[in-house]
């Protein structure tokens, strides 16, 4: 789906848990998320941290589109 | 019954001439000309009933007005099944036969048959698009390579079970269906015998060969985030609870567009992912986990980046085909294009 | 470790008035074994006891579970699942009977769910799942477990365990008898072996068996601990020949490994077999299938690292599921290539209804020795039966290889492989496989 939209012409930030998947499907800006079942968060932090993991990897991810990339590259994160 | 079948062939075996007659345009003969004679009389459930002669450089230089009048012509005719070639090594036939072959399957829906050799770059370029049978070098396999085709079609009308592309001698074309075990072989001996193999250096074959993917170069980078306006897409199935749009938990065959103008956040018990494929109590509980709408409203209000485009689209990631997602993302874009998008932040699961 | 399989080849199952195996003909009495059920699992409302053979015309649907009725003779554990039904104890050694050639099948009588799935006894579809070829005696039954009665992830606890608690209680029936014929598995530790055997390829086989669901109830079994909650460990092929695995209720069945898959496993047997002719079995390493990416890259490394540290030059990796878990597969795969160990990978592929998707999630040209047992996304296309259990249960209750229509008004069915009861068989009964077309 992402590499249609590229295809389009939109740079596309894919924030995804199976990197070595979005590399192969052929997405060039990735972000790694937490998991499956709760992408950006986790249940098991406190409603702080959960929202401060969010907010931090959507900023990696529109940093990411502001940054030229030459191949598929992994944004990143810190928490 | 018998089926009806319309070749085509190029102007060389069509009779029109050699390289000097590569222009020459589309010629329908309800006489059979050439190989197709021959074709015919291979196939005792299938009639051959006309030929398509034209121009490889006339399809390949002009395909878009060869191909218009080729389905305009097909358009009056009755047929079942689509044969084009043998092409041999002969590179702008291949690629013609390809052409038309793609066309008339889109537009007919009925089985298409070429045949090319390996070297043939009408085989990249199409065996996905029809059944491209392996065939010889030159036109002395003209016999030997319409056989393959021929035995084919009959099986094809007599509605006889297709075997693998290996066993019936066409190029693989990209898809792949469970099969019985050819010699009803259990797994277990299976991986066994192709341990042992691996193990001593002997050869072994894979039932599953990992193949390459192809890639797309990157879009450029926005110039200046603080002006541009993003769209959130999702494959994580957050929907609105009700469903309106009954995209499927698994499989999905529809995409969903919903209104966050006025959202700060997807509250729960207002959103709920419908994805079948994991558990969905974390998601449900905190929809945003899925689609961050709250942390993108967060830096949008910052003024990281210009806007949220007032919509996000979404369905469900598992089990859908590489072809609906690809149309979905195609017909994500356009409404994209439309809304005025720069740029896309894409949560999958 | 030494076990003793002592098996009793059951020709027939009969209902009787005395629970009992004489010739090759299992007796069983249905009410004293209904009576029981319903004490032990008291959560068990209405039941029913039913005989299906190979070749009738009957369908099963929504199949939970298949278990081996056995009974435990000696050893360390006293029953068939320690720390399960049994208090927990090792399993592996001593003496175990079984009735072999057949199965105790879990119905549910109403309610199926996404994990559940369809034997047929007949037709197009019979040698589909290995059971569809033996004769089976289905317990099939509600209960009264209204918090998940309408949701489509079910942990099927009474079911299940009543399945259970039935096998043993039957196979407590040949306990005493002279077994018509005896398997011995007798693998001593890996650093008392034979000079001629430490000569041959040392092989490990790492089983991953599903563990993704973070709530407890739902995953596969080891000794009774969540495999959610292990990193990779070393064990013994006996125990999980001797039942120290209990099937899960997750993930689409055709992909699972039922509970008497993972007793009566031809991989391991095949690689008992071969132990001390073509390799140099080392022994299991059950690890898992997970969720976040740290754990699957966690779990793939130590299991490469626990492979190299054994000596193993050889493994085979099977995967119990596909989609997510084909991310684990491939990095387990993957790990032990790079530090040289041959791989061998069985596991079933998901190619889409058009056949034109990535056979699996997570592919690498390093993984270049796969053996595939189906494809779940195959449409079948089965023909009206007799059915036991209520067949709207795969329309209707979220069924992975059904949908609101599979069930067409003469009774006959299309359906995704997806629902059809553990027919991939990674445990590799499995006859089928994939090939390009």
């Amino acid at each position: 789906m992402g590499k249609e939209i590229e295809r389009a012409g939109f740079p596309v930030v894919v924030m995804c848990n199976l990197i070595d998947v979005a590399k192969t499907v052929g997405s060039n800006r990735m972000v790694q998320t937490v998991s499956v079942p709760y992408p950006l968060g986790d249940p098991d932090m406190s409603p702080e941290d959960d929202w401060a993991l969010r907010k931090h990897r959507v900023e990696v991810a529109l940093n990411s589109l502001a940054t030229e990339v030459d191949e598929p590259t992994v944004f990143p994160t810190k928490i | 019954m018998t089926k009806k079948a319309i070749h085509y062939i190029n102007q060389f075996f069509g009779q029109v001439g050699g390289e000097e007659a590569a222009d020459s345009k589309p010629i329908f003969h309800s006489e059979l000309v050439g190989c197709s004679n021959m074709l015919n009389q291979m196939m005792p459930d299938v009639e051959v009933t006309h030929t398509i002669v034209c121009g490889d450089n006339y399809v390949t230089n002009h395909t878009d007005v060869a191909l218009e009048e080729i389905l305009g012509w097909l358009e009056k005719q009755e047929f079942d099944l689509f044969f084009a070639g043998p092409a041999f090594m002969a590179g702008r036939y291949g690629v013609g036969c390809g052409l038309v072959c793609k066309a008339v399957k889109e537009r007919f829906d009925v089985p298409v048959i070429t045949s090319m050799n390996e070297e043939n770059p009408g085989v990249e370029q199409f065996k996905t698009e029809a059944y491209v049978f392996q065939g010889g070098r030159k036109a002395t396999f003209m016999k030997d390579d319409m056989e393959k085709m021929a035995a084919f079609a009959q099986k094809i009308v007599k509605g006889e079970d297709l075997k693998p592309a290996a066993e019936e001698g066409y190029f693989p074309r990209g898809v792949r269906f469970e099969i019985p075990h050819p010699e009803g072989t259990m797994a277990a001996d299976r991986v066994i015998d192709m341990l042992v193999k691996k193990l001593n250096g002997e050869k072994f074959l894979s039932e599953l060969v990992i193949p390459k993917m192809d890639k797309i170069p990157p879009a450029p980078a926005v110039k200046d985030l603080s002006k541009m306006k993003i769209a959130l897409v999702s494959s994580s199935g957050v929907v609105p609870v009700e469903n309106p749009d009954r995209i499927q938990s698994a499989s999905a065959t529809k995409w969903g567009k919903y209104d966050i103008s006025k959202l700060d956040k997807l509250p729960q018990g207002v959103f709920k992912t419908i994805h079948a494929g994991f558990d969905p109590a974390a998601m449900c509980a905190v929809p945003d986990r899925g689609i961050p709408v709250d942390a993108m409203r967060f830096w949008e209000k910052e003024g990281k980046f210009g806007k949220l485009h007032d919509y996000f689209y979404v369905t469900v990631g598992t089990g859908t085909t590489q072809a609906y997602a690809a149309k979905f993302g195609r017909e994500i874009a356009a409404d994209l294009k439309e809304a005025g998008v720069d740029a896309v932040v894409l949560t999958s699961t | 470790m030494r076990l003793e399989m002592g098996n009793f080849h059951v020709k027939d199952i009969v209902f009787g008035d005395t629970l009992s195996y004489s010739n090759g003909v299992l007796t069983v009495n249905k009410e004293e074994l209904l009576n029981y059920v319903k004490e032990e699992e008291p959560g068990i409302i209405t039941a029913d006891l039913r005989i299906v053979r190979p070749g009738d015309k009957v369908r099963l649907c929504p199949v939970k579970e298949a278990i081996e009725m056995r009974c435990k003779v000696s050893g360390k554990s006293t029953g068939i699942f320690p720390g399960v039904t049994s208090p927990m104890a090792q399993a592996g050694d001593g003496r175990t009977h079984a009735l072999k050639g057949c199965s105790l099948i879990v119905v549910g009588e109403h309610m199926g769910g996404f994990q559940d799935g369809v034997i047929d006894m007949a037709g197009k579809y019979q040698d589909n799942t290995i059971f569809g070829d033996m004769v089976n005696l289905v317990f099939v039954a509600d209960t009264n477990e209204d918090f998940e009665r309408f949701e489509q992830q079910k942990k099927n606890k009474a079911l299940r365990w009543g399945g259970m608690k039935l096998a043993e209680y039957i196979g407590q029936c040949v306990k005493d008898l002279e077994p018509e014929d005896m398997e011995v598995f007798d693998l001593p530790p890996v650093t008392e072996r034979s000079a001629e055997v430490n000569a041959l390829p040392g092989v490990v086989y790492v089983l991953q068996p599903q563990t993704q669901m973070e709530t407890m109830g739902y995953n596969t079994l080891i000794y009774g601990w969540d495999g959610n909650h292990m990193l990779p460990t070393f064990m013994h092929p006996n125990e999980l020949l001797d039942g120290c695995m209990v099937s899960g209720s997750f993930m689409p069945t055709s992909s699972k490994i039922s509970t008497y898959e993972f007793a009566v496993n031809p991989m391991v047997k095949k690689l008992m077999e071969q132990h001390g002719k073509t390799i140099n079995f080392l022994g299991v390493i059950m690890s898992t299938l997970n969720v976040k990416m740290n754990e699957k890259d966690r779990c793939a490394k130590m299991l490469a690292l626990m492979a190299s540290n054994l000596g193993a030059v050889g493994a085979v990796v099977a995967e119990e599921g596909y989609g997510n878990p084909d991310v684990d597969y491939t990095a387990a795969l993957v790990e032990l290539e790079k530090i040289g160990i041959k791989t061998v990978g069985i596991s079933d592929e998901a190619t889409g209804r058009d056949g034109g998707s990535q056979p699996l999630v997570s592919m690498n040209p390093m993984t270049d020795a796969l053996v595939s047992t189906g494809n779940v996304s195959q449409l079948y296309e089965l023909e009206p039966m007799e059915v036991i259990g209520e067949l709207e249960a795969l329309a209707r209750d979220g069924n992975s290889g059904g949908w609101e229509g599979s069930i067409h008004e003469d009774g006959s069915v299309t359906m995704e492989n997806n629902g059809m009861f553990c027919c991939n068989h990674i445990s590799g009964f499995s006859k089928k496989t994939c090939a390009d077309f």
